[in-house]
């Protein structure tokens, strides 16, 4: 960021007020700072042979208590997946198949992906709320509805 | 007085009432369900206000978040799953209430606490937040960007273990908050070459993505590990004493009402703490205090008095800083503060001068809330009870779906959307590393004013650095910044010694042992 992602995606100081650059290169700088500090505490308690620092710990859940507001836990990619590539499909596939196929196709698959296997409720979800966010959105605010329209 | 009154018209106007009453109602709803929470809602509802007049949309907010207060300690009286984090007290003793088939009596304390710390910490704002505004408008750049930095710095220490990435997550927060238009020239900043950031990106889908959508990961999770499909015990008995909470039961615990309130109050007007402190420190006085501390933990009125009355005093209270210095406190009032935004208004001092009106009308909106959580609490009880057993299957689609057709909402884009879901990507690393998400929007939400504010300085001082040593407010502000910082570090170490001495003493327990 420090290298390049700023100097190449900042404009160039005007001559007065503060850089634009300042406020950026500031926060990555905080960023960087802390991530070296937190190594820095890893490697001494490493390198004096003692236990890492509970809250420096690369997952937090190894730590006895819960820190309030987060649920620490080790990553799940194979549920991220699961989760993800539904979402990312939908967004692609609703500029060209259109909002109501897409969307019914989106949660019947989600639906399944979260272990519904009762076909009947799961179809009845899907078209109820594919139908009410329609009415909501073309009705109720008079937003266009994404992508091409099938009526 | 003109404006009072016509501010308070304004909140009693049918559009006003009608949508603060669905506010509440929804927000009760929501909080019900555990896993939902207030500014998850918040969230996933601001999009629907961008078709509401600001006081109907402000109101409508308001009114979901008292009500998702509330409707956290459903979930906490009848599963001991609470709702929302604050309600975690609560399930303390209402749990046991429920499994003595006393769950309605737990609620209905739980409820008229809520509304009492609500009312309290509601009138406490109304009569102090203008008088306070008045001074802090003395407050010049200087001021407003060393407030700004100190409270970026205490927030940084909210939800994680690790001061240091709490603040990796508040800077970066702030780099993304400055994605758009840099505001001296003018011209595209962090962009990218993307022409939809050439005007920054939006704290909709950034919040729903963050907030909601990574916490539905979460949930979903845990869902399928088999680890939910919790159902709600004999709630309601047959037996008249055990459903109804006398006069004399209520009263016997005002005392205890009115500590937690005044708790509630002095945590939620400081930035940065909560209402989980609020409710964990009122309960603990409770019972230090009580005659009866023996009954704590085991199905006690008074202690889900003390819890409930504490957190929702927090509600009015964390309103104080947001109206008074235009900081947010909490995660709630930072969702706020976008909605404010949103519609146009700057929070801070110059309000109470530039929309006064408007802001009288949100005082009405205010207590009006209270009074409709009175009502939608006592009246729709059982109903908001059956939100706790909505099967998962049905419910985690659901809130899917409006995640992502309310990212679209926003600006009618399906780049929003595509925001909403790399965020909720970030959100969900971020919550496995116990990075924080509060200080993370916090820090997204109040770059462009810090900015602003870094910049009027500079310029006003002609690049002046020793101007802050001119200036003892804003000295003293960064005075406190430093020694917040030196103070969590030195904490955090000393913390840290003390856990390695109890692991190492464990450990040599165990060798012994062996």
């Amino acid at each position: 960021m420090l290298t390049w992602a700023i100097p190449t995606y900042t404009p160039d100081y005007p001559g007065y007020g503060a850089s634009p650059a300042l406020v950026a290169n500031v926060s990555v700088s905080v960023m960087l700072f802390m991530a070296c500090l937190s190594l820095v505490r890893i490697g001494l308690a490493l390198y004096m042979k003692k236990p890492i620092p509970a809250e420096e710990s690369e997952f937090p859940e190894d730590m006895e208590e819960d820190s309030g507001f987060t649920q620490v836990g080790r990553v799940n990619l194979h549920h991220l997946a699961l989760f993800m590539v539904p979402c990312v499909l939908l967004v692609v596939a609703i500029d060209y198949i259109g909002y109501v196929p897409a969307a019914f196709a989106f949660l019947m698959i989600l639906q399944f992906a979260i272990g519904s296997r009762k076909w009947i409720q799961s179809t009845v979800v899907a078209v109820v709320l594919v139908a009410v966010l329609y009415v909501v959105m073309r009705y109720g605010f008079g937003v266009p509805i994404p992508g091409p329209q099938l009526f | 007085m003109d404006m009072i009154i016509a501010g308070l018209l304004d909140s009693i106007a049918p559009a006003s009432l009608m949508f603060v009453f669905i506010g509440v109602a929804v927000g009760v709803l929501i909080g019900a369900i555990p896993g939902i929470n207030g500014p998850m809602a918040i969230a996933l509802f601001i999009p629907v206000t961008y078709y509401m007049s600001p006081l109907t949309a402000i109101g409508f907010l308001v009114g979901l978040n008292k009500g998702a207060f509330f409707g956290g300690a459903v979930s906490a009286v009848l599963l001991r799953t609470p709702g929302t984090p604050e309600a975690a007290a609560t399930s303390w003793d209402g749990y046991p209430l429920t499994q003595q088939g006393k769950g309605e009596k737990a609620l209905r304390m739980a409820l008229y606490s809520s509304v009492a710390g609500d009312f309290i910490s509601t009138v406490v704002l109304i009569v102090i937040a203008a008088p306070l505004a008045a001074v802090a408008l003395f407050m010049g750049p200087p001021e407003i960007f060393a407030l700004i930095s100190l409270a970026l710095t205490v927030i940084a220490g909210i939800g994680t273990s690790s001061i240091c990435r709490g603040l990796m997550a508040a800077g970066f927060g702030i780099l993304v908050g400055l994605i758009g238009t840099e505001p001296v020239t003018a011209l595209p900043r962090l962009t990218f070459d993307i022409y939809q950031l050439g005007s920054g990106l939006s704290l909709i889908p950034v919040a729903i993505g963050l907030l909601a959508f990574s916490e539905i990961i979460l949930q979903l999770e845990k869902f399928t590990s088999k680890l939910g499909g919790q159902h709600a015990a004999n709630v309601f008995s047959s037996n008249r004493e055990d459903r109804l909470l006398s006069f004399k039961e209520f009263f016997s615990n005002i005392k205890t009402l009115l500590r937690g309130s005044m708790i509630g109050i002095g945590v939620g007007a400081m930035p940065g703490l909560g209402a989980p402190v609020a409710s964990f420190m009122s309960y603990d006085q409770a019972m230090k205090r009580s005659k009866k501390k023996e009954e704590f933990g085991k199905g006690s009125l008074e202690g889900i008095g003390a819890s409930e009355s504490a957190n929702s005093a927090v509600v009015g209270a964390s309103l104080i800083p947001l109206f008074v210095l235009g900081i947010p406190g909490n995660l709630a009032v930072a969702m706020l503060m976008g909605a404010f935004m949103i519609h146009g208004m700057q929070p801070g001092p110059l309000m109470f001068q530039e929309n006064a009106q408007l802001m009288y009308g949100i005082y009405g909106s205010l207590v009006i809330a209270s009074l409709f959580l009175l009502l939608i609490g006592r009246f729709g009880l059982r109903f908001f009870c059956k939100a706790v057993d909505i099967p998962a299957l049905i419910l985690y689609p659901i809130v899917v779906f409006t995640c992502i057709m309310g990212a679209y909402l926003g600006k009618s884009s399906m780049f929003d959307v595509s925001v909403m879901l790399v965020f909720g990507f970030i959100g969900y690393f971020m919550r496995k590393f116990d990075f924080s998400y509060v200080a993370f929007l916090i820090g997204f939400i109040l770059a462009p004013e810090w900015e602003r504010a870094l910049q009027q300085v500079v310029i006003i001082s002609e690049h002046d650095t020793f101007m802050f040593f001119q200036r003892p407010v804003a000295m003293t502000l960064m005075g406190l910044t430093f020694f917040v910082i030196v103070r969590t570090f030195w904490k955090g170490i000393k913390d840290g010694k003390v856990k390695q001495v109890e692991a190492a003493a464990a450990a040599a327990g165990q060798h012994k042992g062996d």
